[in-house]
């Protein structure tokens, strides 16, 4: 029986110190206060990120804007050329003949 | 009060109307464009005014020689109308069509340089210029067969010797061609009406 107790006894002494009231160290107030700074750089450094992903994102966004643009100025461009060509073609086309027409004139005088 | 809207809707209509009337200098009344448009069975219409000519001419492919002659044309001109009709059948349109438009032209400030009259054929052909102190501002090129009508329009100063240089669109330097034949005509028998 006695030998049961014995562990039991032990326990509660060690729970006993264990639970005995001891003055906080004097430097814990600091050591708490400057682990709190450090932990706060990680929401600094996540601001500038998300700030960092916006400006990315917006720089992506401008740029496809940008793309679309430009790209709709070349269609444009590209037709207005087709355009200018087409009219050309017509041009020397109906000039051809023109110039066929006095041709056969000519021969006709002479 | 109403009177004074009227006035001001008339006046506003008066001021809009020359600007809207620019949008083609072409002497073609919308509806005889719409009534030609309908009847044929091939349309290709071209309105291009300087804004677009000078829009166009930035792309122009600066490494191919034609192009490059082209650019050097459009870029002073004011404006490029065409409308190509290509019909079916013959009799889709009248001469009295034709002889509208070209009256359109028969001012001092055109001078005509080509005009054929086929009557066997049924085929005209006009080619007019717009002198501005002995220089080509303008050429007007109406060409009208059985089965087609071709209405060019240029407007701005038309450099012969840039025309020349369009060897590869289809030979527009024919133009050349063209006023040679109409000096050699003149020099014959002073002109050819």
């Amino acid at each position: 029986m006695c030998v049961e107790l014995e562990p039991m006894e032990e326990m509660e002494r060690e729970l006993r110190e264990a639970f005995q009231r001891r003055p906080a160290p004097p430097s814990l107030k600091r050591r708490l206060m400057e682990k709190r700074r450090t932990q706060r750089r990680p929401i600094h450094a996540a601001v500038w990120q998300r700030l960092a992903a916006t400006l990315a994102l917006a720089a992506v966004l401008g740029g496809a804007v940008e793309w679309r643009h430009r790209e709709e100025e070349r269609r444009k461009g590209e037709a207005a050329r087709e355009q200018v060509l087409t009219a050309l073609r017509i041009t020397s086309h109906a000039l051809d003949q023109v110039n066929t027409r006095l041709a056969a004139h000519d021969r006709g005088q002479e | 009060m109403k009177n004074r809207i009227l006035i001001f809707v008339l006046a506003a209509a008066a001021w809009a109307a020359p600007a809207l009337a620019q949008n083609s200098p072409l002497p073609l009344p919308p509806q005889m464009e719409k009534e030609l448009a309908a009847r044929a069975s091939n349309v290709t219409e071209v309105t291009l005014g300087k804004n677009m000519l000078g829009f166009a001419a930035k792309f122009m492919n600066s490494k191919d020689r034609d192009e490059t002659a082209t650019r050097q044309l459009i870029q002073g001109l004011d404006g490029i109308y065409v409308r190509e009709y290509t019909f079916d059948k013959e009799g889709q349109f009248s001469m009295d069509e034709v002889e509208q438009l070209r009256k359109y032209f028969e001012t001092s400030e055109w001078s005509p340089l080509v005009r054929e009259r086929d009557r066997k054929g049924g085929e005209t052909t006009d080619v007019m210029v717009k002198l501005v102190n002995g220089e080509t501002h303008g050429m007007f090129i109406l060409e009208a067969a059985p089965k087609e009508l071709t209405i060019v329009l240029i407007l701005g100063p038309v450099r012969m010797e840039d025309l020349g240089k369009l060897k590869g669109i289809g030979g527009l330097g024919a133009l050349g061609s063209v006023q040679k034949s109409m000096h050699k005509d003149k020099d014959k028998k002073g002109g050819n009406q």
